[in-house]
């Protein structure tokens, strides 16, 4: 079954009207993960954006026709691993997933997750990167990159703020807790998408991790029907790669075939407005350095 | 056929919970609590318990782990102590509201700051608001029993709430003591299997758990809650009652009374220093006082009518707290104790004391001080404001 | 005391929470199915599915909760997808 065959003939679990903005990336890669993993599925969904569009529902309906639930911000994992816990007590296979944003993954819910992985609880853990706190109004988070304008890290009129640090390399952090599987995603490449969900469902001796790099249209401003466009050149210009990390195996899943300059997807967005030459240039230097380390990590045996 | 064995609280702890067949345990170590989670994992290498145990990174992934399975349909069980307690009271509230009958010990111990390790009831009484069920227990056999009790509790029906049981850290948790452990069947007859009902995350039933929540919802989940709370009351009674037929062992339900029926004036007690009270109430009785004792078990639900009733007519009583209630600045079993008294119409003195705080000792001296200060109370010449009992004892 | 809800604890077992999404439309992707290529790119992209698959591998849009964003059009590579403004309703 191709691609086109298996998202068409598979059930819809996610209820078809939620208030996610129009164009959004991240309801596209739900409907896309919830397809693939279909209603054996407890799905947790901590505060932040797809929480507040109705993903877990309102009052004393769901936004899900499997099983979904609000898991604190901070403990996303452990909850998951509880879950998994009586489950596997009871010698029943049921697919126990987080589809969380940066804010509970790389910030807030970083310790379970990492408790998580360390002790092998096998979750599959879906983090979306949309670089902040978007649901309630774009606030900075680790995730974020630097120089990026959000509603903490503000700029002035003359062009200057911006967050101040570099964006944590949480992909490679996870794929150091030496996981059974880590792989990173992208809302413009749907078919690799559903082929690591895939790989992901399948693991069963420890934590899988799925990193999908969504830039945010409204947060990040971006037009609406730009949404697959820019993610794509994120990948393109190799800011935000596609790898895969099976047993401590490093593959890349895609080489740009006509790469880009950071430039000029970082022109295409306008929380980067105000950055000067000298900043894109330090993103470039990043981009540059990262390329080359993961190049080196998938030369190993 | 139940057996005889010497053990600390701890293990008293730790046996009780295994006997009660837990599906999913996960604790993370806090001194005074640690050798609880080193009986359960050695109870689990040793095949006594089948249950699936967590080793946890911190109290948060605790109690969040054992939600988690919980909500699943699992029967669980964890422990902590203060600053454990503490650090997983985001997820503890939760809970309670989502009517998880999960079964916590929580070895009693002194919050941090000033740094201190030793015991007392702080930690617990300061959530008791968070929506769980609390009993504080005197010695190990109280630990072993209530806290078998406290699942039949926790899973009743008409309950649905979690539970913790309170023992004082060093005092009980360490401190060894002939204990009779009932055996497997017997628990297995007062304890039938956890079957959830009310909320499940499963692909059998799906449901949302925890959707987003109007505000008018919530107030009658909120007063759906006071209901099990109110439930609890009555239940800890039957419960007390059923507990004694099959084990033959009994303490008085919500509250105990020791010499109290002809007394003419009450000292209040929780915990282990309840032992002590019993000594200088002996003593005081012996000098021709006729004080009688009040042990609070349950804080949570507060047993107002009991209290109200074990008090009614007295002339004067006396709570001793091993706890602060800074507002008030007076102890914190003080403050309900007192309530429920108002609550009943009766207005006669009170008088608060604290004493033991950061794991010092209450001594019979001290309990004797107190008992002096009540009847001082009754002839108008009560001290005033709150007592505190330290080393030397002042009366001021 | 008459309660709003059955649950003692909150819970949403009653069917799914579905806003109407369809309604925030301020123009709609029109598909030209002569020229479509059935490359299935804008069935993969659309983030509301509202792209269907047929049974002989077209597709065609459903706009019941389609909102408007014009990924669709921006994605074929073919031109067949034209967005107009959303008519008064």
């Amino acid at each position: 079954m191709n691609v086109f065959e298996k998202l068409a003939s598979s059930e819809e679990m996610v209820s078809p009207g939620i208030s996610a903005c129009v164009g959004c990336n991240v309801e596209l890669t739900l409907r896309t993960v919830m397809r693939v993993l279909g209603p054996n599925t407890i799905l947790a969904i901590p505060p932040g954006c797809m929480g507040g569009v109705g993903v877990v529902g309102w009052d004393k309906k769901s936004g899900c026709k499997n099983p979904v639930f609000f898991p604190l911000l901070d403990n996303v994992a452990s909850m998951l691993a509880g879950i998994k816990l009586h489950y596997e007590h009871r010698g029943e296979h049921v697919n126990v997933v987080a589809f969380a944003g940066d804010g509970a993954t790389v910030d807030a819910g970083m310790q379970c997750l990492s408790g998580a992985a360390e002790r092998g609880d096998k979750i599959l853990y879906i983090c979306y990167d949309n670089e902040g706190y978007m649901n309630t109004g774009y606030q900075r988070s680790g995730s974020t990159t630097k120089g990026a304008w959000t509603s903490t890290t503000p700029v002035s009129p003359q062009g200057k703020g911006g967050k101040r640090q570099n964006k944590k390399d949480f992909p490679m952090i996870m794929a150091m807790h030496d996981i059974p599987y880590m792989a990173t995603c992208n809302p413009a490449f749907i078919p690799d998408m559903v082929g690591k969900v895939e790989k992901a469902m399948a693991v069963d001796n420890g934590l899988a991790f799925l990193y999908i790099y969504n830039p945010c249209l409204t947060g990040w401003g971006i037009p609406s029907d730009k949404s697959i466009e820019v993610s794509r050149m994120a990948v393109d210009c190799s800011f935000a790669p596609l790898y895969e990390v099976e047993n401590g195996r490093y593959t890349l899943s895609y080489t740009p075939k006509k790469p880009l300059r950071v430039q000029e997807y970082v022109s295409r967005i306008k929380k980067f407005s105000h950055l000067g030459q000298e900043e894109i240039e330090a993103l470039q230097k990043l981009t540059d350095t990262k390329w080359q380390q993961l190049q080196k990590l998938c030369e190993m045996d | 056929m139940p057996r005889i064995e010497v053990m600390n609280g701890n293990k008293a702890a730790a046996t009780a919970a295994a006997l009660c067949r837990p599906d999913v345990i996960a604790a993370y170590p806090i001194t005074p609590q640690t050798p609880v989670v080193e009986y359960l994992t050695q109870f689990a290498a040793d095949g006594i318990i089948q249950s699936s145990m967590s080793e946890v990174e911190s109290e948060l992934s605790a109690m969040s782990v054992v939600t988690g399975a919980s909500l699943a349909g699992s029967r669980t069980f964890t422990a902590t102590s203060s600053q454990g307690l503490a650090l997983m009271y985001e997820p503890y509230f939760r809970a309670s509201t989502l009517r998880l009958p999960i079964v916590m010990a929580i070895i009693n111990r002194e919050m941090i700051s000033p740094q201190t390790l030793w015991g007392g009831p702080q930690d617990a009484l300061t959530v008791r608001d968070a929506g769980w069920l609390q009993i504080y227990v005197e010695d190990n056999q109280e630990i072993l029993d209530t806290l078998i009790l406290a699942f039949r509790l926790a899973e009743d029906k008409g309950v649905l709430l979690p539970v913790n049981i309170c023992y004082d850290g060093f005092y009980l948790s360490h401190m060894a003591e002939r204990v009779e452990v009932p055996d497997q069947e017997t628990v297995d007859s007062f304890l039938p299997p956890y079957v959830p009902t009310h909320i499940k995350l499963d692909p059998k039933r799906p449901m949302a758990v925890d959707p987003l929540t109007n505000g008018n919802l919530l107030t009658e989940y909120r007063l759906r809650h006071t209901q099990g709370q109110q439930r609890a009351l009555g239940l800890i009674e039957e419960l007390d009652k059923e507990f004694l037929e099959r084990f033959g062992r009994c303490y008085g339900g919500l509250i105990e009374e020791y010499r109290n029926e002809d007394s003419d004036a009450v000292l209040v007690t929780m915990g282990s220093m309840t032992g002590v009270a019993r000594v200088a109430v002996d003593q005081a009785r012996a000098q021709g006082r006729k004080i009688g004792l009040v042990k609070l078990r349950a804080i949570r639900p507060f047993p107002a009518q009991r209290v109200a009733e074990a008090l009614a007519g007295k002339k004067a009583f006396g709570v001793v707290d091993r706890s602060v209630s800074f507002g008030w600045g007076t102890g914190i079993t003080f403050q309900e104790t007192r309530s429920a008294m108002y609550a009943s119409g009766s207005f006669m003195p009170a008088l608060p004391f604290i004493g033991g705080l950061g794991g010092e000792d209450v001594t019979i001296e001290h309990m004797l001080h107190a008992i002096g200060c009540i009847y001082a109370a009754i002839d108008g010449a009560a001290p005033a404001g709150t007592v505190w009992l330290n080393k030397e004892i002042t009366a001021e | 005391m008459k309660y709003i809800s059955d649950y003692i604890v909150p819970i949403g077992p009653e069917g799914l929470y579905i806003v109407d999404t369809g309604k925030w439309r301020t123009r709609r992707p029109v598909m030209n199915e002569s020229t479509c290529k059935k490359c299935g790119i804008c069935f993969l992209y659309c983030p509301v599915f509202s792209v269907e698959r047929r049974a002989d591998k077209s597709y065609t849009i459903n706009y019941d909760y389609c909102k408007g964003c014009g990924i669709c059009a921006n994605e074929c590579r073919f031109g067949c997808i034209e967005m107009v403004p959303e008519e008064e309703r």
